[in-house]
């Protein structure tokens, strides 16, 4: 049974069950990986996945119900569990099914040259970069994680109302944590490239960014636990927007989880931070042209000079606010309801270059890394106590690595400590950027 | 769920270019996942997942393939195009099929599918009005329900062919206190391998108001010192510390490419004598456990830190080649979309002999973690971190008042030395663990412990 015929079915059985609006969420994905060590596949994958969500209105209320496998017998799986989901719903503002924007974007998201890229062309450059990596440098003494992954998705939305849409993206990254060891320490760094252009990469280079990161930080010393002005580079400063996303989501801030209720047209962050989601980003990892409920994608401005002037909006949080939607709809997956999600959200990057921001601080702490960030972050108070490696910064100069740190604040008072806005803007891996940014102070606490 | 003749085929067709073990996962699961906020239902959704798995393998290379098309036709180009990627000399054929049982070592009752949504609810109401009704502070409770029935069948070019069905349940409750601008959350999230019987039997009000208190005491909190200090972690969800700190470092996805702080040292001290670090996934209807591992091996318990002493490691079948030695039935995976590898399944610190009251009474001045929350670990470098979700001073042998945003970061072999004293009142706490073959259910577990010195990141200052 192929995924129109099922359609069909499904949507003629609906009705006859008693279903009035319909709909259908299918995602058809491809994927190619593999992850090498000194020199061997250790892992190739190969994959074609996919499955279908599919929601309805019956008795008033909206139910949910997916399956990976389409055959016959999914179809009353599909609806009894919808009818039974659907009965259980207390909320009191129904979800609808859209019938369609007037106009939607052309995307330019899927690159077909990038998907006639050989598997061996593929596996050839991520050997290249681990055997650059450890001939760079005596102390570089492993790899892990070395790994190139290419995925080519496509999503397609159809509903009893008339409205048929498809989006089409593909990518390509590769990452690799080195390790060095000078005798007295281990470090390691991690890096990543992300791209849908195959041609324009550069194993030795990627290989050379990479092996210094890693030795950069042996050498490490202890500086006095305290405050200081705190330079987040840019992948360090997005992974740190990432983990508190969710307050600009009308859904967090209706349910009284997010701090920016009752924010509108205030001044919350440092005049210099304008935060915007822009679904037709090019080379955007979250990327379409519709939202999963349908609506028309477009840019949108969050934070400008520093004042919110919009939450994160679908059909159903909009209601609620007495506005319009966003086309902020987002499900994870066809496993998922609709919620409300960015698309690709960031600090919008200003003038100043990485050594201005360095020039500028007297004392201070350069962040090049956070972990902990899914535990050691209060998404409602917006506090946060994380892992963090880096560098001590005197007299305008980076000096020298610092032993593990842990940095500690809170997100909202450090949107208004920011002081400078670098023009380094950068996805890292993830649909959330942010270029590097200085902070007046955070409390820093050295191992 | 497939015919055993295609199932020969597909072992068949993915040994086509000289392949030396091949072997196909096939998972048809069905999930129930519903949400409670502020007394109402705002999500209920129901699903079934349903994919192949193929896995080949030649000397130290592995090749994995997955694909939720289930036809002949579908399966056979999967392994065919899985194979592309071997070149051998000499085409094994695989090993009759040999039907194999083994002990239901978790029986489940009550099949999640059969029961109906609104006596799950009944059951989700009770816990988010318990937490509700703690204190007048609670501004929000959530309630999310989770039930899963995974039904597997693994088969190999060795001849192995198994079936298996695995049942598992969960609730989290959190809880929202608000006071004067102030917000804090309190979680609780117990879980078992069980059917709908778990919930029946559940402590719902321990669980309920336990995640209550947690927010309000938080509203007190003063923010957390920085500095090192001793720190004593108490039971159940403390384990996740350990977990991080040594028992990703004792998988062999570490230990098998010499990249783990752990490699090489069987036999070694790498604890003090009080410690017994072990995975046992064989505890009964515990959420980490397991009937058979993602490749058809049985449940075990394996000890790893006896006495202080390294014992052993968590070893699949793939790190098993490369090691030289023995699965150890650890072979774990999320789903048929990830290649199976080393994985925890309930892993613990065996009890020693000090109650809780002697580790409080003999500690000066320090920090008592009550409930930790989640963390971190590099293990090329062993280097951690923590949140702690319920912190306390310890004050002259005494619990003082408590503290916010504290986190502990540290190495977790140097932290391994350091624990000085280990309580009596072993506990397990349900968690998810996310790793390279994906996010498993795994079960921490400990006693009191106490450590001489961590590094306590907080808000406060020096």
């Amino acid at each position: 049974m192929n995924i129109q015929e099922f359609q069909t079915r499904l949507f003629s059985e609906a009705q006859t069950n008693g279903f009035s609006d319909i709909e259908i969420y299918f995602e058809k994905k491809e994927v190619f990986g593999c992850q090498v060590h000194n020199g061997d596949i250790e892992q190739y994958e190969l994959a074609e996945d996919g499955g279908v969500s599919f929601r309805g209105i019956v008795n008033g209320k909206m139910g949910y119900a997916y399956t990976e496998k389409i055959d016959e017998a999914s179809i009353p799986f599909l609806l009894k569990n919808a009818t039974e989901n659907a009965s259980v719903i207390d909320d009191e503002y129904i979800e609808e099914i859209f019938a369609g924007s007037d106009r939607y974007e052309q995307g330019n998201f899927f690159s077909t040259e990038l998907n006639e890229v050989s598997i061996q062309g593929k596996i050839q450059f991520i050997k290249d970069v681990e055997r650059e990596v450890l001939a760079y440098d005596p102390r570089i003494v492993a790899t892990d994680y070395c790994m190139l992954r290419s995925e080519s998705i496509t999503k397609t939305l159809a509903n009893n109302k008339g409205l048929t849409l498809t989006d089409q993206i593909n990518y390509m990254y590769a990452h690799l944590l080195a390790i060095a060891n000078n005798g007295e320490e281990t470090k390691s760094a991690f890096e990543f490239i992300m791209t849908r252009d195959f041609n324009s990469l550069n194993a030795k280079e990627f290989a050379k960014k990479i092996a210094e990161a890693s030795l950069s930080q042996l050498g490490s010393k202890n500086i006095p636990s305290k405050e200081y002005p705190v330079l987040l580079r840019n992948d360090a400063a997005a992974s740190l927007l990432a983990a508190f996303t969710a307050n600009f989501s009308a859904e967090n801030t209706q349910a009284g989880l997010s701090a920016l209720n009752d924010k509108l047209g205030q001044q919350i962050a440092n005049p210099k931070i304008t935060i915007v989601d822009d679904p037709l980003l090019e080379e955007g990892l979250a990327s379409r042209t519709f939202d999963s409920e349908g609506v028309a994608s477009k840019k949108l401005t969050l934070v400008e000079s520093g004042v919110l002037q919009s939450l994160l909006h679908n059909q159903k949080t909009a209601k609620k606010d007495q506005t319009i939607t966003t086309g902020h709809a987002k499900k994870d997956s066809y496993k998922s309801s609709v919620k409300v999600g960015p698309s690709n959200l960031y600090i919008q990057p200003a003038a100043a270059s990485f050594d201005d921001l360095v020039a500028a601080v007297d004392e201070g702490v350069f962040i090049t890394n956070l972990s902990g960030l899914h535990s050691g972050t209060n998404q409602v108070s917006g506090d946060f106590s994380v892992a963090a490696n880096g560098f001590f910064i005197k007299d305008g100069k980076v000096q020298y690595p610092v032993n593990l740190m842990t940095i500690a604040g809170n997100f909202y008072q450090l949107l208004k400590d920011v002081q400078e806005v670098g023009s380094d803007l950068i996805f890292p891996l993830s649909p959330i950027g942010s270029p590097s940014i200085l902070v007046k102070s955070l409390s820093v606490t050295v191992e | 769920m497939l015919s055993r003749s295609l199932i020969e085929d597909v072992l068949t067709a993915a040994l086509s270019t000289g392949g030396d073990f091949s072997e196909i996962f096939v998972e048809d699961r069905f999930n129930n996942n519903i949400t409670l906020k502020s007394g109402n239902i705002e999500t209920a959704l129901s699903g079934r997942d349903f994919g192949i798995g193929i896995r080949i393998f030649k000397g130290m290379e592995s090749v994995y393939a997955y694909t939720t098309d289930f036809s002949k036709d579908g399966l056979l180009k999967t392994a065919r195009n899985a194979a592309q990627a071997i070149k051998g000399t000499g085409i094994i054929r695989p090993a009759p099929l040999v039907h194999e049982s083994f002990p239901t070592l978790h029986p489940i009752q009550i099949m999640p599918q059969e029961v109906e949504k609104a006596r799950k609810i009944a059951v989700m109401k009770k816990a988010s009005e318990t937490a509700k009704g703690y204190h007048s502070s609670i501004s929000q409770v959530t309630v999310r329900l989770m039930d899963e029935e995974q039904n597997v069948l693994i088969a190999n070019s060795e001849g192995k062919f198994v079936e298996d069905k695995r049942v598992r349940s969960r609730m989290a409750i959190q809880a929202v206190a608000v006071r004067d601008h102030k917000m804090e959350t309190g979680f609780y999230g117990p879980g078992a391998h069980q059917g709908y019987e778990f919930f029946e039997t559940l402590n719902l009000d321990h669980y309920a108001n336990e995640a209550a208190r947690m927010a309000v005491t938080m509203l007190d909190a003063s923010p957390c010192p920085s500095g090192k200090f001793p720190v004593i972690i108490d039971n159940e969800f403390g384990g996740v510390i350990f977990h991080e700190a040594c028992g990703h470092g004792l998988e062999a996805t570490s230990v098998a490419k010499n990249t783990s702080v752990f490699a090489n040292r069987l036999g070694e001290r790498v604890a003090p004598e009080i410690v017994t670090y072990i995975d046992d996934g064989t505890l009964l209807n515990e959420w980490g456990s397991i009937n058979i591992d993602d490749e058809g091996e049985k449940a075990r318990k394996n000890v790893l830190i006896e006495n202080g002493i390294l014992k052993g490691y968590l070893i699949d079948k793939f790190n098993s080649r490369k090691m030289g030695m023995e699965s150890t039935g650890s072979g774990r995976r999320e789903s048929f979309r990830f290649a199976p590898t080393s994985r925890m399944t309930n892993t613990f610190i065996a009890p020693g002999k000090s109650t809780p009251e002697e580790i409080i009474a003999n500690t000066e001045h320090g920090i008592y973690a009550k409930y930790m929350g989640g963390g971190q670990v590099e293990p090329a470098t062993g280097d951690y971190n923590f949140a702690i979700m319920e912190a306390y001073e310890v004050k002259n042998g005494k619990i003082g008042k408590p503290l916010k945003g504290a986190t502990l970061i540290g190495n977790g072999p140097k932290t391994l030395q350091l624990v000085d004293m280990v309580g009596n009142n072993l506990g397990h706490g349900a968690g998810m663990c996310g790793a390279l073959s994906g996010s498993i259910p795994v079960n921490v577990g400990q006693p009191m412990i106490r450590v001489s010195e961590i590094t306590v990141g907080g808000t406060k200052g020096e």
